[in-house]
């Protein structure tokens, strides 16, 4: 199993590993969505602006989660995440995930641990390459002679 | 810090008209992500503080995440592959790890 993300620029022109994917909404429509690949964070956090265009009914509050920049109020949404596999299968992620509540605290979701230690995770600028690796995936590293 | 364990269940979707809408849905989206980054100097240069919506490869800015949906809605009411994004006001070296 492969998910292939991309090095997509962000608001400082810098280029950024990122997941596209697709979010189950309240109206069980899907909202097209970007997901910052962070593999410090513990857990997948959705923006404060994704979480308004969901309309998800949000659990009560979450303790907090913190970051360099201190602590950031979030929420708890049940929902699912679709990912698109390299062979064009979709693949759903239902679970509890946490969403900011203020749009300064997170300017781009992130995809946490919660979710990338189930795959293997190429994180590659020099060669272009984003990649989830799963299943029957492998990756080799090489060393040219 | 909340680092509990948390459960998520990975499924695969088989259903072949289910598969075909998603599909649909994600060229549509695909197309308005290079739409974005195509454009993304001179829209981010100028709308910093706002939320931008992209809609049938088209920009649509507002105060607020409701206000940039909406136009973008109204605009291209057909267009599922619409995303938003919000352009934090100051360009800053950032770190994540949340």
């Amino acid at each position: 199993m492969r998910f292939d993300g991309e090095w997509l620029l962000c608001d400082d022109w810098v280029a950024r590993p990122v997941l596209r994917c697709e979010i189950l909404a309240a109206d069980r429509s899907w909202r097209a969505a970007e997901f910052l690949i962070d593999s410090g964070a513990d857990r997948t956090v959705f923006s404060a602006n994704v979480l308004k265009s969901l309309r998800l009914e949000a659990g009560p509050p979450a303790a907090s989660v913190g970051g360099v920049g201190g602590t950031a109020d979030v929420v708890t949404v049940g929902t699912e995440l679709r990912f698109t596999r390299a062979d064009s299968v979709k693949v759903l992620f239902r679970g509890d995930y946490l969403a900011c509540t203020s749009p300064k605290s997170l300017d781009m979701s992130v995809l946490g641990r919660d979710i990338l230690e189930m795959f293997a995770l190429i994180v590659d600028r020099r060669s272009n390459t984003v990649c989830l690796l799963g299943g029957r995936h492998r990756y080799a590293i090489t060393e040219n002679s | 810090m909340v680092n509990t364990p948390n459960s998520i269940v990975m499924k695969e979707v088989t259903d072949p008209r289910e598969l075909a809408i998603a599909s649909s849905q994600r060229e549509r989206f695909d197309r308005n992500s290079a739409w974005l980054q195509a454009h993304i100097e001179e829209i981010y240069s100028a709308h910093r503080g706002r939320v931008i919506c992209v809609a049938g490869e088209e920009l649509f800015v507002a105060d607020d995440t409701e206000g940039a949906i909406a136009l973008a809605r109204a605009a291209h009411p057909e267009d599922d592959g619409w995303f938003t994004r919000y352009i934090p006001k100051e360009r800053l070296p950032r770190i994540y790890a949340l």
